[in-house]
């Protein structure tokens, strides 16, 4: 009755609320990571010597690309704004316990009404921008509120129905590009109009600081690091955070405890989708300038797993999208080096697996020590010496 | 203990146990237990929560490996260390959760993990031949799910039977059963099963069951033999001092050992009430408001009806009244609605039709934590399920269910929150290392303070305490009676849903007894005799 009962699944996922002292399940799950990654990186390396090329040219390369100088660093920060905006989003649905899988779709719905807004509303530059990346967040809000929509009413599988709309979302935007009355560029001359939208004027673009070859901060990276210290604290101080780590935690006690979880579970999803869209307005205003059926470039996919692997905690998505925007713009100095790129993709997955999997196998470690050291069904009791990590009654 | 009595008969016992230990790190589950059973002999095994009787069953049925010790059978060594080979040298055991598969039919369920080709006629044949000779009739092709708490014991029985045992084990059989279950159950036991020299262990936490049913009996207590005695020669008290290892002389242990009444209709009280144990049910508080006046009531039920989504009807037109000041108990077998009338209480659920008033004003059920707002604690018969947050912090749990208090407009008062967390794990004394540790860390029992702790902090108008002594120790259950007899005396009105009869008569004014999601009767518990409290739970009007 008193053995620990056993954590949801979700909670690995998700973290735990709140600050804690390292216990010894922490430690534990930091080792297993050290080892995770080093052998990740030993598999990379593997990967690389078969492919025909040099471990150490590689990772040459990708320093290189990422962090060796200042433009390399404006790189990977162009890159990291995106990821970690998406993450944020996936924060929040995941620790409300709802999981949204389809930030992809939600960024290409968001990149393309933010492009529709830019292309057609005319006034002050600041204004159009706002309003633009204004429809991109409602426009990724508004996909994924279909399948929160879904889910409250008719209890759809939030996991199938964002993934599937995401496909939805890719020829939503493969039509919009293909339609001259819709997006599609107006053309040049007697050129054939290509499946893309009209280039965004400059004067609609997302302002840097800082000139090439010093280190360049976009306003998409403001933008990201602010919402992240702002969402870190509403996490973890805030009666919002509060009630979302309550759902998502214990969907029942929830309940109990007066929330609604169609409310509160299906903003949460909203918004997700909302972060995912505004990634996909500062893509469009900020690099790219123009909607193309590419443009999400697997920043939803990737940015999601920046959320899994920083566990749903804010204050941890920053430096991990950093480092996952770091290996983007390194991968392009790949090539040189003679290996694939798509390489990178690779050695990417093999880090998250590095990072995701150690919670995991720690727990199931953790339940073998003590499903050896405590009796099943049996209150701890003041005079028997009690399991190390029970307190007696 | 016991293996080394002078056999003077020469006789070799069914089942012998020698010196099993078991130890889960730390912890000693069992100490060097031994037991004997003899061919033909009802043998008790008591102890409480945690005395080693369920590591013990399961050293002997292969679940567990020991770290030392030996089975014997018929005097011959065996080696048991898969549930396969427990079967194989003739033992059979009934668990305390049926495992049947509903959906299958009794012969399926019967005929279910046994090796080689399955004959359906041969099977069915067999169900009621078992049945026929130890009076355990049942339809071989009924399903499962459509059978009582009884019948599926039955085909419990039936199935463990079927391989001919010669040790049955029943891990506390009457948990399920009404109190005309158990008697025949015991009938069964005694008359049919002995009688064919098979041995039965019996393991049990009631008192009141171990004296009327068994020819011997061995008590456990944290892991080693406290206690072995033929049955005649003792009495309850001494194996309530036994099991518990002091006098037991307060009411709330009394009952919580089954001591106040019995579950035995043909012999209850009398042997039992001796040496010091107060037969008197703890003095009701006296009610502030009389309860038969309509509108006062701190909690009216009226008209609940709920069906759950196969169309089964879970609760049926169910009325009920706490008054202010009163412990209201709602008895009755598991499944009988309880839970649902649990989770409706918690608003978990909303009902089909029926209101809920609390003090006097009608409550919006579909609304979430509404009724928690009117007034209404809840302490759920699943804490895991809807009571706590195992991952959020102690002080978290404390005051979870009235975030507004302890937040400003936005963010959460942290201060606050430890305030009332530090005065709370006070008051109730709730052991914790710190009020930060996460709630998984503590125990049961200490888990179950910090949800009365937090229900009881929002000062309700109404407590709905159900199952709230499952699973906890001596100590523990002492403690809730007392804080819940404390609650109606400061003007609470609880309702407790309870399916032990010692709890209910020790701790209610008043019981309600339900049956099929109905209220088949109320009675003063100076009324209530376990004879007419046995026929409302069977669905009869006293």
């Amino acid at each position: 009755m008193t053995a620990p009962a056993r954590r949801p699944l979700a909670s690995y996922v998700v973290g735990n609320a709140g600050l804690r002292r390292p216990s010894a399940d922490a430690w534990r799950t930091a080792g297993i990571t050290v080892v995770c990654v080093l052998v990740a990186c030993a598999l990379a390396a593997l990967l690389v010597a078969i492919s025909g090329g040099s471990p150490t040219e590689v990772v040459d390369a990708l320093v290189t690309g990422s962090v060796a100088d200042s433009a390399g660093w404006s790189q990977t920060l162009v890159n990291a704004a995106p990821l970690l905006l998406v993450a944020l989003g996936a924060c929040i649905a995941n620790r409300a316990g709802v999981f949204n899988i389809g930030q992809e779709g939600q960024l290409l719905i968001g990149a393309m009404l933010g492009c529709f807004v830019a292309l057609r509303l005319q006034g002050p530059g600041w204004m159009v921008i706002t309003v633009a990346l204004v429809a991109a967040a409602a426009g990724g809000g508004a996909w994924s509120g279909i399948s929160a929509a879904m889910y409250y009413t008719r209890g759809t599988n939030v996991v199938v129905t964002t993934l599937l709309l995401t496909f939805i979302a890719a020829q939503v935007v493969q039509f919009a590009v293909n339609s001259p009355s819709l997006l599609q560029e107006t053309g040049i001359g007697n050129g054939p109009a290509r499946p893309q939208s009209d280039a965004v004027p400059e004067y609609l673009r997302l302002a840097s600081f800082g000139q090439y070859p010093d280190l360049t901060i976009g306003v998409g990276v403001i933008l990201a690091v602010v919402a992240t210290v702002v969402l870190a604290v509403l996490i973890a101080r805030s009666r919002w955070g509060f009630r979302l780590n309550m759902l998502g935690l214990n969907p029942m006690a929830a309940r109990h405890a007066g929330i609604r979880a169609s409310r509160l579970g299906g903003s949460a999803l909203v918004l997700s989708g909302a972060f995912a869209g505004l990634a996909g307005g500062v893509i469009l205003l900020g690099t790219v300038f123009r909607l193309q059926p590419a443009i999400s470039n697997n920043f939803g996919w990737d940015g999601l797993l920046v959320a899994l692997v920083a566990r749903s905690r804010p204050g941890l998505a920053l430096p991990v999208a950093v480092l996952f925007g770091g290996l983007r713009a390194g991968s392009s100095y790949l090539a040189a080096t003679g290996v694939p790129d798509y390489l990178v993709d690779v050695v990417q997955a093999l880090l998250v697996l590095a990072f995701v999997v150690p919670p995991v196998l720690s727990a199931l470690w953790g339940r073998r020590i003590r499903n050896r050291s405590a009796v099943p069904d049996t209150p701890a009791r003041p005079s028997a010496a009690p399991a190390k990590e029970e307190v007696p009654v | 203990m016991s293996h080394d009595r002078a056999r003077t008969d020469g006789s070799v016992p069914a089942l012998e146990l020698r010196g099993i230990s078991k130890r889960y790190g730390p912890v000693v589950a069992c100490d060097a237990v031994d037991l004997t059973v003899e061919r033909g002999e009802v043998h008790g095994l008591l102890g409480e929560n945690g005395a080693g009787k369920s590591t013990l069953m399961k050293v002997l049925m292969g679940l567990v490996s020991p770290d030392a010790g030996e089975i014997h059978r018929d005097g011959a060594r065996v080696e048991v260390h898969t549930p396969q080979q427990a079967a194989g040298h003739g033992l059979g055991m009934v668990h305390q959760h049926f495992s049947l598969i509903e959906p299958l039919t009794v012969w399926e369920n019967v005929a279910l993990g046994e090796p080689g080709r399955i004959d359906r006629d041969a099977v069915c044949a067999d169900v009621e031949a078992v049945g026929a000779r130890y009076g355990l009739t049942i339809d071989p092709t009924a399903r499962v799910e459509r059978l009582s708490a009884g019948e599926r014991q039955r085909v419990e029985l039936i199935k463990a039977l079927r391989r001919d045992p010669k040790v049955l084990v029943l891990d506390e059989p009457t948990s399920v059963l009404t109190i005309a279950e158990s008697a025949a159950l015991f009938e069964v036991l005694r008359t049919s099963v002995a009688a064919e020299g098979r041995g039965v262990i019996l393991i049990s936490h009631k008192l009141a069951e171990i004296t009327a049913a068994t020819d011997v009996v061995t008590v456990l207590r944290r892991g080693r033999l406290a206690f072995h005695c033929r049955t005649a020669d003792t009495s309850a008290p001494e194996l309530a001092r036994r099991m518990v290892g002091r006098d037991v002389s307060l009411q709330a242990e009394g009952a919580a050992l089954g001591l106040v009444v019995t579950d035995d209709p043909a012999k209850h009280l009398s042997p039992v009430l001796a040496g010091g144990l107060s037969a008197v049910p703890a003095e009701p508080p006296a009610p502030q408001a009389p309860a038969d006046v309509p509108g006062t009531a701190a909690l009216a039920l009226h008209g609940l009806r709920l069906a759950g989504p196969d169309g089964r009807v879970l609760l049926d037109s169910l009325d009920l009244e706490v008054a202010t000041g009163e412990i209201v108990a709602l008895y009755g077998v598991e499944g009988n609605g309880q839970a649902t009338l649990g989770d409706l209480l918690s608003g978990l659920i909303a009902p089909d039709a029926g209101e809920v008033h609390v003090a006097g004003r009608p409550v919006a059920l579909d609304r979430p934590g509404a009724l928690h707002e009117a007034g209404v604690g809840v302490i759920p018969e699943d804490r895991h399920r809807s009571g706590v947050v195992l991952d959020m912090s102690v002080a978290d749990n404390l005051v979870m269910t009235d975030l507004r208090r302890y937040s400003g407009r936005l963010l959460m008062r942290r201060a606050k929150i430890r305030a009332q967390a530090e005065e709370l794990v006070e008051r109730f004394a709730i052991r914790t290392p710190s009020i930060d540790a996460p709630l998984r860390t503590l125990s049961g029992g200490n888990q179950q303070r910090v949800v009365l702790a937090r229900e009881l902090s929002a000062e309700p108008t109404v407590l709905v305490a159900a199952q709230p002594t499952h699973g906890l120790d001596v100590g523990a259950i002492e403690d809730m009676f007392a804080r819940l007899r404390e609650a109606a005396a400061s003007g609470v009105a609880v309702l407790l849903i309870s399916t032990e009869l010692e709890e209910v008569m020790a701790l209610a004014s008043r019981i309600a007894v339900i049956s099929s999601g109905r209220i088949t009767g109320v009675l003063d518990v100076a009324d209530a005799s376990p004879q007419r409290l046995g026929m409302l739970v069977g669905g009869e009007a006293a």
